[in-house]
């Protein structure tokens, strides 16, 4: 595979920026349509919405930190300083039209990786703040890492399994003519749901749940705050952007260019993500753990047993 | 105009404002958040992450004391509006724009910040700006779980270097020695009952222990018992509206919310009923909400008839809900009509029955089905006062 060139190191990060604030927008714009769609000011309500993103972002940065009793400052910050720079380096495997800024040969193991280090990150963001609601909320997340990271290892084996090569260029490449998602339909889906449950949002949002009164994040404010919340659309992206060559045929498609069908994929993906989040109440891991282990870690097995004997043949 | 007003004031264009309610003053919050929404805002789910506090109604001195407590350490810039629980929606109007105007003036803000710098954070030990220096009373009832193991008591146990209580142990249900931590839920929390507040002792997030207060209840008449059957399904809107955000459904919440203005502003129930039955239909239909709900916070018919609730409080949180939403339905065709207790939309039983069983019910929950179970009681404090005399 070609290696990549050098400008794209810097517009790698870009680009996931700018996607991670059109998820940020479409959240926005879905929470403004079922409210009414109504809101005064300039343009229509749903419109107007989509600035609510950058409004956020400089509320934030214009904001105070709020300071807790005893807090432990270098853990929150190192926590919220992980968030956006492991999606980001998670990224970097990701081939866009045929080349990824770091062409590694097991590229599903470091996806995998950067994104087990966001257990560490948002429980010690938890923990620092001294706070109980945080730690609460910190400690959600151990648990739903422990439901969702057997189940997503498995379906990251299966694909790599269906490919034969632990590199997403060459998974993308193997799914010529047929899709993974088709053939191996559970995988993905677990796929997506794993999506979610690494990204904290939605319905695997528990861990920042509105019942704690924003979980983890509670305590952070102001820059704080902003970094770590930009961290979380970001991981969301990455979320999105990897079931594109896994799944999805990387940026094959006819007419367009590679990076352009890798682009739409994505867009497609990360706003089905975002939507879940307005169709689906949250889902508590005393309860999701149980389906976890006993049904869809079987059913990423068979479905693995499927692929390893199709493989075979 | 400098950058770093520009920027202040562009941020600050769109707050977060967090609205906190006292027990009497569920209409004020009502008109309020019908502005907060019809500004185009998003409401804050907790008084961390803003600077804007809208008080509604008329707080009493327990109640102050807690809402003062969080806007201590309220992040900069901030503003703390009051909406006086007979405002009209036009105060609302006025007093969220000078809450705005108050947000974007830097120099003020500028040095309010600087003053909390040189104060340092809010610490349970030091005395209070108001002279009640007895750290022991002063339980941090701001509902933000502010603080890890301020125990009950107090004199027994080491203090920190911070002034904070260390967390004491104690046997869990298991056998198990665990810390306890001494927590408490509201009275300023989000979705919450106004003027409610239970201090819980948790193990891991397992309540132990709950007593349940009622803070500054002063005997109004409940606001959904108004007379007409508009006003109760109304109400039934709000409490199915409250149950659905802490079960962590946001989009159905704010559905619910709408509805629930729409009754208020006098639609007619031809207009809102096929939207409710869109509503309802996702609501009722969610597989994965009825998974979370179902089961838990279970009150049998005769510990419902004991305690004095009423039978709609019967069944676990699913089927609580459920009936909300039935009796929406049935009341929607009528709306118009005068209440008759004789029918399905029956007014308050009081608050008293289901401050009754709470404690029982929370004890052995995890958090999240503890907040799950007081939202659907969903108890109107406001008529408590009343009621007890």
């Amino acid at each position: 595979m070609a290696e990549s060139p050098v400008w794209a190191v810097v517009a790698l990060p870009l680009a996931l920026a700018a996607l991670a604030w059109a998820a940020a927008a479409l959240d926005a714009v879905l929470g403004a349509a079922s409210a009414g769609g109504t809101g005064s000011g300039p343009g229509p309500g749903l419109v107007r919405a989509c600035g609510d993103p950058l409004h956020e972002a400089v509320r934030l940065l214009t904001q105070q930190r709020r300071r807790t009793l005893m807090a432990d400052r270098p853990l929150t910050r190192i926590g919220v300083v992980v968030l956006p720079v492991a999606a980001t380096l998670a990224a970097v495997v990701v081939p866009l039209g045929g080349r990824a800024v770091a062409d590694l040969p097991v590229g599903v193991v470091w996806f995998n990786t950067m994104e087990v280090a966001v257990w560490g990150a948002l429980w010690l963001t938890g923990w620092g703040a001294d706070s109980a609601f945080p730690l609460a909320g910190g400690y959600r997340f151990l648990a739903q890492g422990m439901a969702y990271e057997l189940p997503h290892m498995f379906v990251l084996i299966t694909a790599a399994l269906g490919a034969g090569s632990l590199d997403l260029g060459e998974i993308a490449a193997a799914q010529d003519g047929l899709w993974f998602a088709v053939w191996m339909p559970v995988a993905f889906a677990v796929y997506l749901v794993s999506a979610l449950a690494m990204a904290f949002w939605g319905p695997l949002g528990h861990p920042l749940g509105g019942d704690l009164a924003g979980g983890a994040a509670l305590e952070l404010s102001g820059p704080d705050r902003l970094v770590f919340l930009a961290g979380r659309y970001l991981l969301l992206t990455v979320a999105a952007a990897v079931a594109v060559p896994l799944f999805l045929g990387g940026g094959a498609g006819p007419l367009l260019p590679a990076w352009a069908w890798t682009l739409v994929k994505t867009c497609a993906v990360l706003g089905a993500l975002v939507w879940a989040r307005r169709r689906f109440p949250a889902v508590r891991m005393e309860r999701f753990m149980g389906i976890a282990w006993t049904v869809l870690i079987p059913a990423t097995l068979l479905q693995m047993l499927v692929v390893g004997v199709v493989v075979l043949d | 105009m400098g950058l770093r007003e520009r920027l202040v004031r562009f941020g600050t264009a769109r707050p977060r404002p967090f609205v906190v309610a006292s027990a009497g003053g569920t209409r004020a919050r009502l008109i309020a958040e019908a502005e907060v929404r019809r500004r185009g805002w998003r409401e804050a789910g907790s008084p961390a992450e803003t600077g804007l506090l809208v008080v509604c109604g008329d707080p009493g001195a327990a109640l102050a004391e807690a809402i003062e407590t969080v806007w201590r350490d309220a992040p900069g810039p901030r503003a703390r509006v009051r909406l006086p629980a007979e405002a009209s929606a036009a105060e609302a109007r006025r007093v969220l724009d000078a809450a705005v105007a108050e947000l974007a003036d830097v120099a003020a803000q500028h040095a309010d910040a600087q003053a909390r710098i040189t104060a340092g954070p809010w610490n349970p030990a030091a005395p209070d700006d108001g002279g009640d220096t007895s750290a022991m009373d002063h339980d941090m009832d701001h509902g933000t779980g502010h603080d890890r193991g301020h125990g009950g008591h107090e004199h027994h146990m080491m203090m920190r270097p911070g002034g904070l209580a260390m967390a004491e142990q104690e046997d869990d249900r298991d056998g198990l020695r665990l810390d306890v931590l001494h927590v408490p839920f509201g009275p300023v929390l989000r979705a919450w009952p106004a003027g409610l507040r239970i201090d819980t002792a948790l193990q891991g997030d397992v309540v132990q222990l709950a007593e349940v207060t009622a803070v500054d209840t002063t005997g109004d008449a409940p606001y959904w018992d108004g007379a007409g059957v508009r006003r109760r399904v109304a109400g039934r809107l709000d409490s199915a509206g409250r149950l659905l955000y802490v079960a962590g459904w946001d989009g159905a919440a704010s559905r619910a919310a709408l509805l629930r203005d729409g009754v208020l502003d006098g639609a007619s129930g031809d207009v809102l009923g096929p939207r409710f039955a869109v509503f309802a239909r996702r609501v009722g239909r969610s597989r994965t909400l009825r998974w979370m709900t179902g089961g838990i916070g279970r009150i049998a018919p005769e510990a419902a008839e004991r305690h004095g609730l009423a039978a709609r409080h019967g069944g676990d949180v699913a089927v609580r809900l459920d009936g909300w939403l039935s009796e929406i339905a049935a009341g929607l065709p009528r709306l118009d009509e005068p209440a008759s207790d004789r029918l399905e939309l029956g007014g308050e039983s009081g608050a008293a029955g289901p401050l009754a069983v709470l404690p029982g019910l929370l004890e052995g929950e995890g958090l999240a089905a503890a907040r799950l179970i007081v939202a659907s009681l969903d108890p109107d404090l406001a008529g408590l006062g009343r009621a007890d005399g």
